[in-house]
């Protein structure tokens, strides 16, 4: 018999480890063992559960997982199927019992080095185990990081039938430990899948109430509330609430639309009595769900409720400099494109990664994994590819939208399987197999086609995104009047969500940005709500900021104030004094915009190279004086190294435009060792380096000694950095140079890092040591020149 | 709690007085992180019971072997143990700093530094106004003298870091997120010497017979 989170409460059980605490076993202890030794102990605690209310029980297998079992000798099937036997046993028919899997105790990447597939099978394993030892459905729990509760939700979905509840912890400022805000939370669980959702753990009921209220707005799902007994005493670890405050203080929780309630840290079966008792003769609340388009990572949650850009620079399309990093696996350089969009007021990133040569299958994950290491924004991955849609939706932390489906019939069947089971949004282009409507009517027809198969695959209306295309006016004039009625129809008459790629609009005329923005403004209103834009273009800003004002979305006109509040005419206009500066000084004193500007100037009278040997270099070596002698600090160091690196890219960018070899000194690999997980010191020394003409292959943090060795092996490369934090990581430092050493012709390596000295260095077979990022400098010239 | 701007300095590598210029680049970020992101920390107190192999916390299963407790904890019949992190957060903030602009990274690295110095500062000052008439020693971490690092887990196990404050311990010992701090404090009964913060911060201040004797209990 399944269980019905539909109607009525269900009552939940309280917590297992303060009641085994209040038995005589200390904290920090590994429970899931007592599965193994004190059988008794734990049926005699889920009877007590049972007889004071609770129709589900939570079985001890919160940790069972091989990451935390790994040192005990003991499998995650061997616990799991104890821990289940001991749980029906003394559950008989009275009460359910869930598999309760917790996170694994180590955090996912880009946190930490555990990555979204290995967690996966962690949990995946568990789940199995569940399913197979007669779990009547799973509960993740405590979880802080969104990424590892999807992890765990796809396992239970994908390896089990069991209904699954996926409940997580937030503080008082309404996010997790992460960062993860409830509307996130909410929108992104509810999409993959999940049963029905909720909180637990944290805080006591009383601090609950908001969050949980604001989690019943955002989904649609029952809400489960299983709180903390109020909060611990630092001193002695025991929780403020008494099981009658502890039950009163959960009745507007109720009030708000919790209907599946427990108990976690510091609550024991009197807590459970209590609460079924305050909950006698009452019924569920009544629910208010905001049906909004929505689409977010854990940070960043963003309700389509107004104009919201979405940022097209990441795509190969026609950008030379943009195809040669795709080729190299260049992935900075989108990093880079991506931020400037996020600086420049992009609200969802558009991401295209298809290029001859590229296999997007695996490059699109790839892409979205590192762009959400950094930029906080929420992607839309674009791409003709189902396969590479699906493998970059999998990896994707929080509600995507995919770009795009269109009316043909094949593939909205291929895409849109897609796209529910990852509960993304989804852009529908109105054109079909016969082409680009030229009417009106037909792109309305496509839409309501688009619409029709959406709602046939369970997709809700709010995560449909009609493009009504833009077609060049300089061919087609007569075709943007067609667009903007297409986009009035759907917007105001459908009520869907509107996406144009604007840009095309003023393909061959003169004085484009004009058109492009006239078109733009035209089109926001009469309903354009996701205009595809670049938005590093200041005047399509400047039309959405000003839009967002004139339709009172931007109240009292802030954001609009903040934009040009502090361009005065005289700050416009350039200050007489910058033709005095030159790019030397520009790069010396850190100056990035400066020394790009002047760098492009400087190409009409030398060439690239002229501009590395006679400018760059030496304005670095005269900051790497002053840094040396004392007068000039790593910070400094560091902003010449990033004025420097604004010259590069227009150098780089120069010499894709010509299809020339980029200028390149030599190749050093670079890596901060296994078992590190910090790298912020590489990484400085990585940025010195490439300004200096270098090629960094950056392997990143926590890399096997054997990936080191493969990557000089393949590449052939005669230089190699490492860097160690902890005197911990040291020896894997040693066996990583160790491992060069067995090459027929090992490569010069230099270490370096918090711990290591020229002692170590020397002891470890280090060829050098290397002090800072200033010394990395002058060991690369003497190796390579 | 407040930041220690010339504290971040010096772990950005500033030696002696900065530019004016940045100071103001490092007060900007100092600035922009503490409004974004403050530090978390949790305690628990222990008994301390001495033993041959060391200080035993017989509450939490915990041993403090080696010189270092032993000096640190000389008085002491309780001690409390500490955990304080800036989070995951301020990690997101780091790696997109250092994607946007490499100096001003380093300069918010070593402000991160600083504020969960502060925060364990705080966690300090808050322990005190509990325990009145108790004197607490300076703090002091795994890795501290002989101190193994090798406590790591443990602590962090006993303090139930990852449900309270999402705080891991890696295999190899190091805590993620980053910015975060466990350590030792011990509880006793008269004042304790400021070993690590120096004379300046002591109790005994003038009354020091060491310091008269132009040493310090430090080493």
């Amino acid at each position: 018999m399944g269980i019905d989170f539909t109607s009525g409460f269900i009552i939940l059980d309280g917590a297992m480890g303060t009641v085994l605490q209040q038995r005589g076993l200390p904290p920090g202890g590994q429970p899931e063992l007592l599965n193994l030794t004190e059988p008794a102990l734990l049926a005699g605690i889920y009877r007590e559960y049972i007889q004071a209310g609770s129709q589900v029980v939570y079985a001890n297998t919160f940790g069972a997982n091989a990451l935390k079992l790994k040192r005990t000798g003991h499998s995650v099937q061997e616990i799991i199927s104890a821990a289940l036997r001991i749980a029906k046993g003394a559950a008989g028919s009275d009460a359910q019992v869930a598999l309760d899997v917790g996170p694994l105790g180590e955090l996912l990447e880009p946190m930490g080095t555990l990555t979204f597939e290995r967690a996966y099978d962690l949990f995946r394993e568990m789940m199995e185990a569940g399913a197979a030892a007669g779990a009547d459905l799973i509960a993740i729990e405590t979880m802080t990081d969104l990424y590892e509760a999807k992890a765990a939700l796809l396992a239970a979905k994908e390896a089990t039938d069991l209904p699954v509840l996926v409940t997580m912890s937030f503080d008082e400022s309404g996010r997790t430990f992460t960062g993860c805000t409830v509307p996130s939370m909410a929108r992104t669980l509810e999409g993959l899948g999940a049963d029905a959702i909720g909180l637990n753990c944290s805080l006591g009921p009383d601090l609950l109430v908001p969050l949980l209220r604001e989690l019943c707005e955002n989904t649609c799902l029952p809400v489960v509330a299983k709180p903390n007994a109020g909060l611990p005493d630092p001193v002695d670890g025991h929780y403020d609430m008494g099981p009658e405050e502890f039950a009163q203080a959960l009745l507007p929780c109720v009030e708000g639309g919790v209907t599946i309630l427990g108990g976690c840290c510091g609550t024991s079966p009197d807590y459970i009595r209590a609460l079924v008792q305050a909950l006698e003769g009452r019924t569920p609340a009544q629910r208010h769900y905001d049906d909004v388009s929505f689409v977010c990572t854990p940070v960043c949650p963003t309700r389509l409720d107004g104009v919201r850009v979405i940022g097209e620079r990441i795509n190969p399309t026609g950008k030379k400099r943009f195809q040669q990093a795709l080729l190299e696996n260049d992935l900075d350089y989108i990093l880079d494109v991506a931020i400037q969009q996020e600086d420049a007021g992009a609200d969802i990133l558009d991401v295209n990664v298809g290029f001859p040569g590229v296999n997007e299958a695996e490059m699109l994950p790839r892409v979205v994994k590192k762009l959400q290491s950094v930029v906080s924004l929420p992607l839309q991955l674009d791409s003709s590819d189902p396969d590479a849609l699906e493998a970059g939706l999998r990896v994707y932390n929080g509600k995507a939208a995919v770009n795009s489906v269109n009316g043909e019939a094949e593939t909205l069947e291929r895409v849109l399987p897609i796209v529910k089971k990852y509960g993304a949004a989804v852009v529908g282009l109105t054109l079909d197999k016969t082409g680009v409507p030229q009417t009106t009517g037909e792109r309305v027809d496509i839409a309501r086609r688009i619409v029709d198969a959406a709602a046939a695959h369970g997709i809700p209306r709010a995560d449909l995104w009609i493009d009504c295309l833009t077609l060049t006016v300089s061919a087609q004039q007569e075709q943007a009047r067609e667009t903007l009625e297409a986009v009035r129809i759907v917007r105001h008459e459908m009520g869907l969500q509107t996406v144009l790629g604007v840009s095309n609009i003023s393909f061959g005329l003169p004085n484009r940005p004009l058109i492009t923005q006239t078109f733009l403004t035209q089109a926001m209103t009469v309903g354009l709500t996701l205009p595809i834009i670049n938005p590093n273009q200041r005047e399509m800003m400047d039309a959405v900021f000003a839009f967002r004002l004139l339709s009172c979305e931007d109240k009292e006109c802030r954001a609009y104030v903040a934009r040009f509040a502090g361009q005065s005419p005289a700050v416009q206009a350039a200050p007489a004094d910058k033709g005095a500066l030159t790019l030397d000084e520009a790069i010396i004193r850190g100056l990035k915009t400066d020394a790009g500007r002047l760098a492009k100037e400087a190409l009409a009278a030398e060439d690239e190279l002229a501009l590395v040997e006679r400018h760059l270099i030496p304005a670095l070596d005269k900051v790497g004086e002053g840094y040396e002698a004392g007068t000039l600090f790593l910070p400094q160091l560091l902003s010449a190294a990033g004025a420097a690196q604004s010259v590069f890219e227009v150098i780089r960018a120069s010499i894709a435009e010509k299809g020339g070899t980029p200028v390149k000194k030599g190749r050093i690999v670079m890596a901060t060792v296994q078992g590190d997980i910090h790298d912020i010191g590489k990484n400085i020394v990585k940025t010195v380096l490439e300004n200096y003409g270098y090629e960094v292959i950056d392997l990143g943090k926590d890399v096997p000694p054997e990936t080191v060795l493969q990557t000089v092996q393949e590449q052939d490369i005669r230089l190699v950095g490492l860097s160690a934090l902890m005197t911990t990581t040291l020896p894997s430092m040693e066996k990583t140079i160790q491992v060069l050493h067995t090459l027929p012709e090992p490569p010069v390596t230099f270490v370096g890092g918090a711990v290591v000295t020229p002692e170590y260095a020397k002891k470890m077979g280090a060829d050098y040591y290397s002090k800072d990022a200033r010394q990395s400098v002058e060991i690369a010239r003497k190796v390579l020149g | 709690m407040e930041l220690n701007i010339d504290e971040a300095l010096r772990y950005a590598g500033v030696r002696g007085e900065p530019s004016g210029a940045l100071r103001r680049q490092a007060e900007t970020v100092a600035a922009a992180l503490t409004e974004a992101v403050r530090p978390r920390y949790t305690y628990r107190i222990f008994e301390v019971k001495r033993r041959g192999d060391g200080f035993y916390l017989p509450g939490a299963d915990i041993l403090l072997p080696g010189e270092s407790a032993a000096r640190m904890l000389a008085e002491c019949d309780r001690a409390a143990l500490l955990a304080c992190t800036l989070g995951a957060q301020f990690d997101a903030l780091l790696r997109t700093e250092q994607a946007r602009d490499m100096a001003q990274a380093l300069l918010l690295d070593a402000c991160g530094s600083a504020w969960v110095e502060a925060g364990c500062g705080e966690a300090e000052r808050e322990l005190q106004a509990r325990l009145p008439g108790v004197w607490l020693t300076d703090r002091f971490s795994p890795g501290y003298g002989d101190l193994p690092l090798a406590l790591q887990p443990a602590l962090c196990a006993v303090l139930d870091t990852q449900r309270r404050l999402g705080l891991c311990v890696t295999e190899s010992l190091l805590m993620n997120p980053g910015k975060s701090v466990t350590a030792v404090i011990g509880l006793a009964a008269r004042p304790q010497a400021a070993r690590i913060r120096g004379c300046a911060y002591c109790a005994l201040g003038e009354k020091c017979t060491l310091r008269k004797g132009g040493k310090h209990c430090g080493n």
